[in-house]
C-alpha cells in the first residue's frame, strides 16, 4: 500500500521504440506461421489439474500456453441474507485478473462482462435443483493472460465444479476461433486476437452434444461461420476427453 | 475449559471428525499434551516448503512459494519514474498483497479481506527496513529516471502463516528479478533495448548494461508461532490460527540479525523466555529457508 498513495510518482513501462505491431498480410502469403509455430487448426497444449486450492470445496488449474487460470468453487453454502427464497440453487461467478496478468501492469479487460459470460456459460450445465436455497460460488483468477481467456476460464470452472461434486448434466468445454482474412485460427493467442476480424466462441457439453453458449463478434460470412462452428465443436469434444481423463486421474490417485 | 478429565471422555465415544469440529480446542490440547499436532508434526517444526522461480512469464521477476497448503505467487514488474527531488538517485518499491476470493471461503468478492492490508503494510515495512535492497541500484539517470519495482503478491490458497509465505515469495521474486536493459531516447524517455532491434539503437548506449541483477544483502526470513499456554507451535495452519489466537512473528535476516518482532495482541501474554524460544526456532527456520532459496536459484541457473 505504501507506494499507492497520492505521492507516488507517475510511472510508465518502457517500450521498444521504432517497432510497431503490424497486422501480418495473411491473404498475401499462405505460409504465414502463427507466433507460437502452430498450424491454423491446432490448439495449444492443455494442462489441467484439479485440487489446486485446498481450502475450497473444489478447484482446478488450467494452463493453455501462456494463459494460466485458477478457479475455486465454494459451496453450496448459505445464500446472502438479502436474497429472496428460491427453490433452485443460485450460481455466483466472479472473474478477476492479477495486476501482472497483462503486458501493461494493471490494465485488465472488463471483468464484469467476463463474470456474466461465465455465469451464462455454466448455468445451463448445472443441476440447480439439486441445491435449493443455497449458492454455489465460482471464483476465477487469471494469473496470466495469453489469449482465449474466457474459453479457458469456462473450461477450468467446469472442471472445478466437477471437482467440488456439484451435480452437472455434463461438463462444459469451451473453444474460440479467430477469423483473420481468409483463415480461421483456433485457440488464438493475445497477439492474434488483437488483429482479428472476428471471433467465435462456443461452449458446449460434449457428451450431450448441446451448446450452452455461442458468441459471434465481428465480420463473418455464413459458410465461414459453419466451418468455424464445426472446428470449435470438434475441438470441444477433444477437450472434453482431456477433462474427463484429468478427473479420472485425480480420482484414481488415493487421496489422504 | 478443563483440558483433561471430567466429561471430556466423550472423545472415546464420538467419531474423531465430529469431536474435532465440536470441541476444536480440546481436540488440539489433547494432541499438545502428547507433543504432536493433528497433521503429525512436532510442535516446533514448520510444514514442507517449496519454491519455484519464474512462474509468471509476463513479469520481470516472479516466484511461487508453498508452505504446506498455503500458496503465494509474487511477481515484479519494473516501470520507470522520475525520482523525487529529495532522493534524486533512488528508485522505489511498491508492495501490495492481495487476497482474491479464490484463496479462502472467508473472502467474498467486493468485500476485501481485513487481513490483506495488514500483511501488505507488514511486508513493505519489513522489506524496506531490512536493507535487503539498495534503492540506489534502481537509479537509471540521476534526477531524471529511476526504476519503480511493483511487487504484487497473490495468496492463492490461505492455510495459515500467510505472512511467512508472502515474505518468502517476495524475496524469491527479487532474487529472480531480471531488470530489462534500457536506453534513453532523444525525447528523454526510457526505451527498451532488444537484441533484434540493434540497428535503430546503435547510437544509443544502454544505460544499465551491468545492472541486470540486484544485489541482495541481508535477506529477511520469518517464522510465525502460535503461543498457547506453555506451548509454542511453529508455522500454524489456518485451523490452528482460528482456535489459538496469540501469534508472534519473528523476522531475522540471513546473518541472524533481528529485523522485526511482532505480537499483535491476542489473549495470551508472552514471557521473555517464550519470545527467546520463538527466536531460537526462527534461527533454525532461517537456515532451512536459506537452503531452499539457494536450491531454487541454482535450479533456475541450470535451466
Amino acid at each position: 500500500m505504501a507506494g499507492k498513495s497520492s505521492s507516488t510518482p507517475a510511472t510508465y513501462a518502457p517500450s521498444v521504440s521504432g517497432q510497431k505491431k503490424r497486422r501480418p498480410l495473411i491473404q498475401a502469403d499462405s505460409d504465414w506461421v502463427r507466433p507460437d509455430g502452430r498450424s491454423f487448426h491446432q490448439c495449444r497444449p492443455a494442462f489441467l489439474r484439479t485440487g489446486a486450492v485446498n481450502s475450497a470445496s473444489g478447484s482446478a488449474y488450467a494452463e493453455f500456453g501462456n494463459t494460466k487460470v485458477i478457479v475455486s468453487v465454494f459451496g453450496p453454502r448459505e445464500s446472502k441474507k438479502a436474497m429472496m427464497y428460491s427453490d433452485t440453487g443460485r450460481l455466483n461467478c466472479n472473474v478477476t485478473y492479477t495486476t501482472f496478468a497483462t503486458p501493461l501492469r494493471g490494465q485488465p479487460p472488463e471483468t464484469k462482462d467476463l463474470s456474466s459470460m461465465l455465469h451464462k456459460a455454466l448455468e445451463g450445465a448445472i443441476i440447480l435443483k439439486s441445491f435449493p436455497k443455497t449458492t454455489v460460488d465460482v471464483f476465477a483468477l487469471v494469473l496470466e493472460s495469453g489469449g482465449s481467456d474466457l474459453p479457458v476460464i469456462t473450461t477450468c470452472a467446469s472442471l472445478a465444479l466437477a471437482d467440488a461434486g456439484i451435480m452437472l448434466y455434463d461438463m462444459v468445454a469451451s473453444v474460440s476461433v479467430s477469423c483473420l482474412g481468409k483463415n480461421l485460427l483456433i485457440d488464438p493467442v493475445s497477439e492474434e486476437e488483437s488483429y482479428q476480424d472476428g471471433s467465435l466462441v462456443i461452449t458446449c457439453m460434449p457428451s450431450r452434444n448441446e451448446v450452452t453458449q455461442m458468441t459471434v463478434t465481428g465480420e463473418w460470412s455464413t459458410p465461414k461461420i459453419h466451418e468455424a462452428m464445426q472446428l470449435c465443436l470438434d475441438a470441444c469434444s477433444k477437450l472434453g476427453k482431456i477433462m474427463r481423463s484429468c478427473l479420472k486421474d485425480a480420482a484414481s490417485v488415493p487421496q489422504d | 475449559m478443563a483440558a483433561t478429565g471430567g466429561p471430556n471422555d466423550l472423545s472415546s465415544e464420538m467419531e474423531l471428525d465430529a469431536f474435532r469440529r465440536l470441541f476444536p480446542l480440546r481436540f488440539h490440547e489433547r494432541h499438545l499434551t502428547e507433543s504432536i499436532r493433528p497433521d503429525g508434526r512436532p510442535l516446533g517444526k514448520a510444514r514442507e516448503t517449496t519454491l519455484a522461480l519464474g512462474a509468471v512469464a509476463s513479469a520481470h521477476g516472479s516466484a511461487l512459494a508453498k508452505i504446506g497448503c498455503t500458496t503465494m505467487l509474487a511477481a515484479i514488474k519494473m516501470e520507470v519514474m522520475t525520482p523525487t527531488v529529495e532522493t534524486p538517485d533512488e528508485g522505489g518499491i511498491a508492495i501490495d498483497f492481495h487476497m482474491p476470493p479464490i484463496c479462502s471461503p472467508l473472502v467474498r468478492p467486493g468485500r476485501p479481506a481485513e487481513l490483506a492490508p495488514v500483511i501488505s503494510k507488514q511486508l513493505s515495512d519489513t522489506i524496506l527496513s531490512s536493507g535487503m535492497i539498495d534503492l540506489k541500484e534502481l537509479c537509471l539517470v540521476s534526477g531524471k529516471a529511476a526504476w519503480m519495482a511493483y511487487l504484487d503478491i497473490y495468496c492463492l490458497d490461505a492455510d495459515g502463516a500467510l505472512f511467512d509465505a508472502a515474505l518468502l515469495s517476495a524475496v524469491a521474486a527479487f532474487s529472480h528479478l531480471q531488470i530489462p536493459v534500457v536506453s534513453l531516447n532523444d525525447d528523454g524517455r526510457v526505451v527498451l533495448v532488444s537484441e533484434d532491434n540493434t540497428v535503430a539503437m546503435k547510437e544509443k548506449e544502454p544505460v544499465n548494461k551491468e545492472r541486470i541483477k540486484l544485489t541482495l544483502n541481508n535477506i529477511p526470513f520469518s517464522l510465525t508461532c502460535v503461543l498457547h499456554k506453555n506451548y509454542i507451535l511453529a508455522d500454524p495452519t489456518s485451523e490452528e490460527e482460528s482456535i489459538m489466537e496469540t501469534f508472534l512473528t519473528v523476522v531475522l535476516d540471513s546473518s541472524f540479525q533481528l529485523v522485526s518482532l511482532n505480537k499483535p495482541g491476542g489473549p495470551g501474554l508472552a514471557h521473555t523466555s517464550a519470545i527467546q524460544d520463538c527466536i531460537k526456532l526462527t534461527r533454525q527456520r532461517v537456515k532451512e529457508l536459506q537452503k531452499i532459496l539457494n536450491e531454487a536459484i541454482s535450479d533456475m541457473e541450470v535451466d
